[in-house]
C-alpha cells in the first residue's frame, strides 16, 4: 500500500496527463451526448448573459457603418425593385398560364451574431435566439447573400451555428442553369468545393450554386454562391466546382433562423 | 504558488480571448491567447499546473461554442500543458538555444494537431493550402507571444 502511495506520488504528473488526456479523449467522441448537449447549452446561454453588454457596446460602434451601408443598398434595391416588379406581374402570368402553385414561403427569425468562439479558427457562432425564441436544433441559418450554416445546440436564450467553415459540414446543393446535383464541403476563407459532380455535367464558370432541397434540414433554393471554376481530374468518374460564397464569414452581424417552411401543395 | 492569483489570471486571459477574438480575426485566422498562457504556466509551475490549466482552459473554450469536436481544444492544451511543464523540468541542464527551440517546437505541435483536425479536408486535397493554414494559425500567434515574450521572458519564467 505505501509503495503503491509513493508510486502515485511520484508519477502524479503523468497521471494527471494521462487522467486530462483520457477525459479530453472522451468529451472527443461522445460530443452528441444529450447530457453534454444540456451542459453545452447552459454554458453558451450563461456566457451569451455575461458578454452581452459588450455585443451591444460593439453594436452601437458598428452602427454609424452600417447605416451608411443600409443606405446604399436602399438605392440599389430602389432601383432593382423597379424592374423586378415588372419581372413579378410577367412571372405570375406566366405562372397562371402554367397553373403553378407558390411552393414555399419560409418564416424567418432574425438572430444578432453575439460571439464567433473562442477558438484560434472561426467555425461557430453564438446567437441571441434560443428556445424561448422557437428555435430548434438542425434549422438553417441564413444572410440575404446566403446559407451560412445550421443550428447545432440551442440553450433557452442562446444558439450555436454551425458555419459552413467547419471541417464536418455538409451541404447538398444544385449548380444552375444545369441542375446538377453536388455535395458542398468548405475549403479555404470564403471557397468551398462541390463533390460528387458527374464528369459529363455542364457546369460553367458564373454558375448559381443553391440548395438542393434533399435534405431534411435546409430547403431548395435558397442561395450558396456562384461557381468560380472546375477541376477535372483525368481518370476520374467525378469532378469538382469551386464555389466563392457570398457572406463574408468573419463579419456577421446579423442573421436570418429559418424556422419554419409553409408548404402549400393545396 | 498564490492558486487565487493565478486562477484570476487564466480567466483574464480567457476573457481577453473571448472578447478580443473577433477584433483581432484576420481571415477567419485568429491569436490563441490561451495557448500561449498554457505554455506560460507549464513553464513557470511545471507539468501538473500546465496540465490543469490547459485542461480546464480547452474546455472553457470549448463550452464557449465549437462547430464540432468538442474536447479537441481540452486536449491540445493538455498536451502542451504537459510539454511545457517537462521543458521546466529539464531547463537547467539546457542549452539556452535548445531551450527557445524547444517552446518553439511545442507550439508549432500545438497548432499542428489543431490544423489537423480543423482543416483535414485540405490535407486530403491541397498540402500546400494545408501547410499555409498551419504556418499564418502558428505565426498569428507567434506575433503576440513575442510581444509578451519581450515583457515577460520565457526563460525567466522557466527559471522562477
Amino acid at each position: 500500500m505505501r509503495n503503491l502511495y509513493f508510486f502515485l506520488t511520484k508519477q502524479k504528473d503523468h497521471l494527471i496527463f494521462i487522467l486530462a488526456l483520457g477525459l479530453s479523449l472522451s468529451l472527443l467522441s461522445n460530443h452528441d451526448s444529450p447530457d453534454l448537449n444540456l451542459l453545452r447549452g447552459k454554458s453558451i446561454d450563461i456566457l451569451g448573459h455575461i458578454i452581452s453588454p459588450v455585443t451591444w457596446i460593439n453594436s452601437m460602434l458598428k452602427l454609424e457603418e452600417e447605416t451608411q451601408l443600409l443606405r446604399e443598398k436602399n438605392i440599389q434595391i430602389t432601383l432593382e425593385m423597379e424592374s423586378l416588379i415588372r419581372a413579378g406581374e410577367e412571372n405570375q402570368r406566366l405562372r397562371e398560364l402554367l397553373n403553378f402553385k407558390n411552393e414555399s414561403n419560409l418564416v424567418l427569425l432574425p438572430a444578432r451574431v453575439l460571439n464567433s468562439g473562442v477558438s484560434s479558427n472561426l467555425t461557430a457562432l453564438t446567437l441571441d435566439v434560443g428556445t424561448t425564441s422557437g428555435i430548434k436544433i438542425n434549422q438553417p441559418v441564413i444572410t440575404p447573400d446566403g446559407v451560412v450554416g445550421k443550428t447545432i445546440l440551442v440553450g433557452e436564450n442562446t444558439a450555436v451555428v454551425q458555419m459552413l467553415s467547419d471541417v464536418n459540414f455538409r451541404l447538398s446543393v444544385r449548380i444552375m442553369p444545369s441542375g446538377t446535383v453536388g455535395i458542398l464541403r468548405w475549403k479555404n476563407n470564403n471557397i468551398c468545393q462541390i463533390w460528387e459532380l458527374q464528369k459529363n455535367a455542364p457546369i460553367n464558370v458564373d454558375d448559381q450554386v443553391v440548395t438542393s432541397g434533399f435534405s431534411h434540414i435546409y430547403p431548395r433554393n435558397l442561395p450558396v454562391g456562384r461557381v468560380i471554376g472546375v477541376l477535372e481530374e483525368r481518370g476520374s468518374f467525378q469532378k469538382i466546382a469551386q464555389v466563392r460564397i457570398k457572406p463574408e464569414l468573419s463579419s456577421l452581424m446579423n442573421l436570418f433562423v429559418v424556422i419554419e417552411e409553409n408548404n402549400e401543395l393545396d | 504558488m498564490n492558486w487565487i492569483k493565478f486562477i484570476l489570471a487564466a480567466l483574464a486571459v480567457f476573457i481577453v480571448q473571448y472578447l478580443l477574438v473577433g477584433v483581432l480575426s484576420i481571415r477567419l485566422i485568429r491569436p490563441d491567447f490561451i495557448a500561449i498562457f498554457v505554455l506560460y504556466a507549464g513553464l513557470k509551475h511545471g507539468r501538473p499546473v500546465g496540465i490543469t490549466s490547459g485542461f480546464m482552459l480547452g474546455l472553457l473554450v470549448d463550452l464557449a461554442g465549437v462547430g464540432s469536436y468538442f474536447g479537441l481544444t481540452s486536449l491540445i492544451c493538455t498536451i502542451t500543458g504537459y510539454l511545457a511543464g517537462t521543458l521546466k523540468h529539464y531547463h537547467d541542464k539546457m542549452l539556452p538555444y535548445i531551450f527557445h527551440l524547444s517552446w518553439i517546437l511545442i507550439f508549432c505541435l500545438h497548432f499542428l494537431i489543431f490544423t489537423y483536425v480543423r482543416y483535414q479536408t485540405l490535407f486530403e486535397s491541397d498540402l500546400g493550402i494545408f501547410w499555409m493554414k498551419w504556418l499564418l494559425t502558428a505565426s498569428y500567434s507567434f506575433v503576440f507571444l513575442g510581444i509578451i515574450n519581450y515583457f515577460f521572458p520565457l526563460r525567466d519564467s522557466a527559471r522562477a
